[in-house]
């Protein structure tokens, strides 16, 4: 079985940070990033330069100089990923897709991981289920935030979905593709060694891990996550409030 | 630029979404719904996954991991015979595309991608190129709604008229792909579309139209308190232009701007007197449709009794 690294499709080896953003699967050959004039429709039309620090136009200046200390500036993970850049440069360049080559070049070299935190079990839970699922810290939150309607609709939910006529939520995948797809692509390797260099790094706020794949009923059951024995879906532990 | 008659309406895959499957499973029902009322052949398929969105938009998955899940799910459609998607999520959408094209114009992911499903014993998996068009086989479900609207506004059984609604248009559908929409990406119109078909008087423009809904993928989570801004701007717009009713086309969206709307209202001390729908609901709703056995809207956290009384529905 040969072991795919994620970085040589994402990240590969280049002379300069522009050339492994050109030479990366995530960006196409017609990205015009040698082509920018700096002239800031980005910036211009970027929410989240409208909204704090980060300055795309200026990211992209910074990437055509290969200033390496992009990696280390916290307001790369800034971005929405909502495109208003890609839209209105004039000249093909996507500074929406620098900022995600970018982030994946600085968790490499063990930069932002923290942002990672609650994310790494995504993996796990989308190989045993087929679907993701928002990030368990979030579902509490919004526990504490909306209160008692939001929770009773959650555990509601396999009773409103069988009323719709809708299905279970596990996909049937009997010859567990999705896993083979996940370990074969080396998204279990890649999402181990984040995981392990946050805890090294200190930077954790201390979530447990596979916190959230606990909170999950019948895990281990692919058909058993909508519906219990008691037609009640037993809901998340973070919404037992 | 894509044109209307370009919209398939036979042999359409139904792609499932996971925010619509546990947030707001009433735009699926509402989607079955009208693709039943306008005649549209579709299929949806118990084997087809997650497109991946959340995971690969908060960085976690890379774009290999990413593109072999569409290639497997782009192998139900083909297994099945329904080789159109539509998908009711924007970031299904476009995630797909971009895998699909690069399935079709990258020989070695191709190659790559092959070689896990054969090392995996997958081999009916297996991509050959062109084996889907990212253009002529992958759409928004809005987009198939929108090439039926004459037939809409022969249906509409709902006295709309009054109504004053505004869209918000997915960032993922005509941003991400501005050559590939239906309409102009600075202007995009299609919610307007199918709405004012159904009776509904949309607004032409209102300050932070093009404004993105603020979740921003990893952003609600490591920086709430902009995503919450952001969004708050976009309520705030939307107060000053007086609507009583936002239509969108995302779950994402959906999710932001519904749940969301009361913890801002908490936070931000502000008050607001419009609700959300997709526009799926919306036009299920003015064909007739049951609010919640079709629409689902008990799932909604801002409520709609008001509303649908207003307008004679309940
Ligand atoms: S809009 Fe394009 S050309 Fe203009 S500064 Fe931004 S990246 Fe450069
Ligand atoms: S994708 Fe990122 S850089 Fe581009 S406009 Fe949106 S927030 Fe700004």
């Amino acid at each position: 079985m040969t072991l795919i690294q994620i970085d040589e499709y994402d990240t590969p080896a280049g002379k300069s940070l522009a050339e492994t953003i050109k030479a990366s699967i995530r960006t196409p050959d017609s990205l015009g990033l040698d082509r920018c004039i700096q002239c800031g429709a980005c910036t211009a039309s970027c929410p989240a330069a409208r909204f704090t620090a980060y300055n795309p136009r200026l990211l992209v200046k910074r990437v055509l100089e290969n200033d390496r200390g992009v990696l280390e500036d916290e307001t790369l993970w800034n971005c929405f990923y909502c495109y208003t850049c890609q839209l209105r440069c004039p000249r093909n360049n996507s500074p929406a897709k620098l900022v995600q080559v970018l982030r994946q070049l600085a968790l490499n070299e063990g930069i932002g991981l923290e942002n990672m935190e609650h994310f790494l079990g995504l993996g796990e839970f989308f190989a045993a289920h087929g679907i993701s699922q928002v990030p368990e810290h979030y579902l509490g939150k919004m526990a504490e935030a909306l209160g008692s309607s939001w929770v009773e609709f959650k555990r509601d939910l396999p009773a409103i979905r069988a009323e719709l006529g809708l299905g279970s939520l596990d996909i049937r995948d009997e010859r567990k593709e999705i896993r083979s797809i996940l370990e074969g692509t080396g998204h279990f390797e890649r999402a181990e060694s984040l995981r392990a260099r946050l805890k090294e790094s200190g930077a954790s706020e201390g979530i447990e891990e596979n916190k959230f794949l606990n909170a999950i009923p019948g895990k281990n059951k692919s058909e058993d996550i909508n519906l219990e024995k008691n037609g009640r879906y037993s809901g998340p532990e973070a919404l037992i409030v | 630029m894509k044109k209307m008659e370009d919209i398939p309406d036979r042999k359409l895959l139904l792609f499932k979404s996971c925010m619509v499957s546990q947030e707001y499973p009433g735009i699926e029902k509402a989607t079955k719904y009208l693709f039943d009322r306008l005649g549209i052949d579709y299929f949806v398929s118990e084997e087809q996954s997650c497109c991946t969105g959340i995971g690969h938009y908060v960085d976690l998955y890379g774009q290999l991991t990413t593109t072999a899940i569409a290639a497997r799910n782009f192998a139900v459609a083909r297994k099945c015979g329904y080789p159109n998607i539509a998908c009711m999520c924007s970031t299904c959408y476009a995630i797909n595309k971009e895998a699909c094209e690069l399935l079709n114009g990258n020989e070695e992911v191709r190659a790559q991608v092959n070689s896990v499903f054969r090392e995996k014993g997958l081999e009916d998996l297996v991509y050959a190129k062109g084996d889907l068009d990212e253009r002529t086989n992958i759409f928004h479900v809005l987009e198939v709604i929108f090439s039926k609207k004459e037939l809409l506004t022969e249906m509409t059984e709902v006295d709309f008229s009054g109504l004053k609604a505004a869209a918000h248009h997915a960032c993922h559908y005509y941003k991400f792909r501005p050559e590939d929409m239906i309409g102009n990406p600075e202007n995009p119109r299609l919610i307007d579309g199918v709405a004012g078909a159904c009776g509904a008087d949309m607004l032409r423009w209102y300050e932070d139209r093009s404004l993105t809904c603020g979740m921003g993928f990893a952003q609600l989570h490591i920086h709430k308190d902009t995503s919450l801004k952001v969004t708050q701007t976009k309520l705030e717009s939307l107060r000053k232009a007086g609507v009583e009713l936002l239509l969108h086309m995302c779950p994402n969206c959906h999710i932001q701007y519904d749940r969301c709307q009361p913890v801002i209202e908490k936070e931000f001390g502000s008050e607001y007197d419009f609700v959300h729908m997709n526009i799926a609901q919306f036009a299920a709703l003015a064909l007739g449709a049951d609010p919640y056995k079709v629409c689902g809207l008990q799932t909604h956290s801002v409520p709609l009794e008001n509303f649908l009384e207003k307008y004679g529905i309940i």
